[in-house]
């Protein structure tokens, strides 16, 4: 019965009715009105390169971002831990002259344990997950400038990597697709084997539909919820390895741009606050759309200062038109039944 | 002893420990000297600049939403005035009702998006604040073509608005002491007040019976943006120059004196006093470790270690009072 029903609407219909759908109209038409506005140089290499190097560092933050929002947790922890993990990884590496793999073996690790925080906070308390994780961003940026500061003596650190580690890392292919495309692009295909294939993913997305149902339906909530935030964690250390890496350089203060961006590309790729919903697909198209934006504003001639402008209402046109959206969906449906 | 398991029930019990604590620490381990500390402007103007904004986001928070357009909404306060009465050279006053105005309609904008649509007020705000910062930049740079506009103002905004008492203290404080205490009359001893905590409670329930629920969550909404504005309003009078940058660390500041001051996020649960206390003891935390042998460069650890150890309590005293049943005599 189901099938021929399906049968029937066809499968640009069925493909029309999926969220993703719009999301990658929306990326269309604001690659359109760019490559129009921006010319060659926005269609060409520089202009891709530009945005895909954008796109791939808020990325690899915004995936678990998004499995978080999914299960109804936020995480404003990770402004704090790119810039902690490069700092680790300078540190270990620089300063005390080991290896380079136990340096980013530090660096992930700051990610891991400041992740674990989180998770055991906030499984083991009723506070919100957005205090919470601002605590620890205040915690952990005091003990990154506190410790590199005691150590080093000043508020930023240098470590110039061996060729084999750059190539891994930290290179730029043609001087301008940098190598985390591909490590953004590979760390998208495992979280949509995680949250799409696996039975781990329905998890997460039914402790965002309903926390106390999922747990007496058997699922961990508590372990899968300190799990989510340790992958947080994990990702923002790891971007904060490349960023090491690729630039030589580590400051203390950077890093506090990715807390709003990674929630604005999750949100614009359609995941809902309120838990329960969104796809990796969805994020990844969110995500280039942030980035093709953010850079687009710089190839279109258009007055630099006004990127925010930009930015910010077609932010709120996508949470506006996702939440009409899903609104039709459940009355579509109600209706039908 | 009853005075005090009283206190200790209350919202706001938190924060006094959290107060005590931090001054405790500071004197013992910062060898801080307490005389020296307490005359230092260097905190209360801290206290007072967050505070101002920390009282109507609080009751914003009380009521179960959340607004962070604010860090854009400073600076946008402080262009407003310095390009009317600045740039144009219009009278001080229009420069003082444009500023406040400019957070009235960002405030009402964010509080009809909020009560239309399903999304979340984080994500609205976030939206908000994302345009407001470009508008403030954008506006500044092709109006006037810098983003410091200078502005001279008469003696009399300047000693209500601008003026150091006895050389050192911002008159901010003042306006934040009466504010607070407007607040508190208005939280605790009106209907309205009432309503805010039923807003945070249960809207639906609240809605049901009776409370305007849409007016009052607007309401809130635009005190929180002209209260932004009016901060930056204040410091554009006192220091005759604007700042586009630098608002953006208010958000976390003031989410973080509100929540050390008890007040619950989800909702329902805070106190004027609360909120009142809990920003003293943000911006000692922040601004007193520089009379303390401490490294400042800790100051943000401390600040996190403060947080998460105030939320404990929060929750341990919350759970104390809503457990509490008065014994029958």
């Amino acid at each position: 019965m189901a099938d021929t029903i399906s049968a029937r609407s066809g499968r640009l219909g069925q493909l029309l009715r999926r969220p993703e759908a719009g999301i990658f109209l929306g990326l269309i038409a604001v690659y359109i009105i760019f490559a129009v506005l921006g010319g060659e140089k926005f269609i060409g290499p520089s202009g891709w390169s530009s945005w895909l190097n954008v796109a791939a560092e808020v990325g690899i933050i915004a995936l678990p971002v998004s499995l978080l929002m999914i299960a109804g947790y936020l995480d404003i922890s990770v402004g704090a831990v790119v810039p902690a993990s490069s700092l680790a990884v300078a540190l270990i590496s620089n300063h005390f002259g080991m290896p380079i793999v136990v340096g980013i073996a530090g660096g992930l690790a700051v990610g891991l344990l400041v992740g674990f925080v989180n998770g055991l906070l906030v499984t083991r308390t009723s506070v919100p997950s957005l205090i919470i994780t601002i605590g620890t961003m205040f915690g952990t940026m005091g003990l990154a400038l506190g410790l590199t500061v005691w150590i080093k003596g000043s508020t930023g650190v240098f470590l110039v990597a061996d060729p084999v580690t750059k190539l891994i890392f930290g290179e730029a292919l043609g001087g301008m697709f940098r190598v985390g495309i591909f490590w953004w692009l590979a760390i998208a295909a495992a979280f949509y084997y995680l949250l799409h294939v696996s039975p781990w993913g329905n998890g997460v997305f039914a402790m965002g539909g309903d926390r106390e149902s999922a747990r007496n339906a058997g699922i961990p909530t508590d372990r899968l919820t300190i799990q989510l935030y340790m992958l947080s964690g994990l990702a923002s250390a790891f971007v904060g390895v490349l960023q090491i890496i690729a630039n030589s350089n580590a400051q203390v203060a950077a890093g506090s741009t990715f807390i709003f961006n990674s929630i604005m590309c999750v949100a614009i790729g359609g995941v809902a606050l309120t838990g329960g919903a969104g796809s990796v697909l969805g994020v990844v198209l969110g995500t280039i759309i942030f980035s093709v934006v953010t850079q687009g504003v710089f190839y279109s001639g258009l007055d630099t200062n006004l990127v925010s402008i930009v930015i910010g209402a077609m932010f709120l046109l996508a949470v506006l038109t996702n939440d009409s959206f899903r609104n039709f969906i459940q009355i579509f449906f109600s209706k039908s039944k | 002893m009853e005075l005090i398991r009283k206190l200790l029930r209350g919202p706001a019990a938190a924060a006094v420990l959290s107060l005590i604590a931090v001054v405790a620490f500071y004197v013992i381990v910062g060898r801080a000297n307490l005389l020296e500390l307490g005359a230092a402007a260097s905190w209360l103007n801290f206290a007072a600049n967050l505070g101002i904004i920390a009282l109507p986001v609080g009751l914003l928070m009380i009521a179960g939403e959340i607004d962070i357009s604010f860090g854009a909404m400073i600076p946008a306060g402080a262009i407003t005035i310095a390009l009317l009465s600045g740039t144009y050279g219009l009278p001080i006053e229009v420069g003082i009702l444009g500023s406040l105005g400019l957070g009235a309609i960002v405030g009402l904008i964010n509080g009809l998006l909020t009560t239309r649509t399903k999304v979340p007020s984080l994500l609205i705000t976030l939206g908000t604040l994302t345009i407001m910062q470009g508008v403030v930049l954008w506006g500044a740079m092709s109006l006037a073509g810098n983003a410091s506009i200078p502005l001279k103002s008469p003696d009399w905004a300047k000693f209500l608005f601008g003026h150091l008492i006895g050389n050192s203290h911002q008159v901010v404080i003042v306006w934040w002491v009466v504010m607070a205490l407007a607040f508190g009359f208005f939280l605790h001893k009106t209907r309205y007040g009432n309503w805010i905590f039923a807003l945070g409670g249960d809207r639906n329930s609240a809605r049901n019976a009776g409370v305007p629920t849409t007016k009052m969550t607007i309401a809130l909404f635009i005190m929180s943006a002209m209260a932004a504005c009016f901060v930056g309003m204040c410091g554009a009078i006192q220091f005759n120059t604007t700042q586009v940058s630098g608002g953006m660390s208010y958000i976390f500041n003031v989410i973080a004196s509100v929540v050390v001051g008890g007040v619950l996020l989800t909702g329902g649960f805070g106190s004027v006093t609360g909120i009142f206390i809990g920003t003293l003891t943000f911006a000692i935390v922040n601004k007193g470790i520089s009379f303390t042998a401490i490294n400042p460069n800790w100051a943000n650890l401390i600040i996190g270690t403060t947080l998460v150890l105030a939320m404990l309590m929060n929750e341990y005293f919350r759970k104390k009072a809503l457990a509490y049943s008065p014994k029958k005599v």
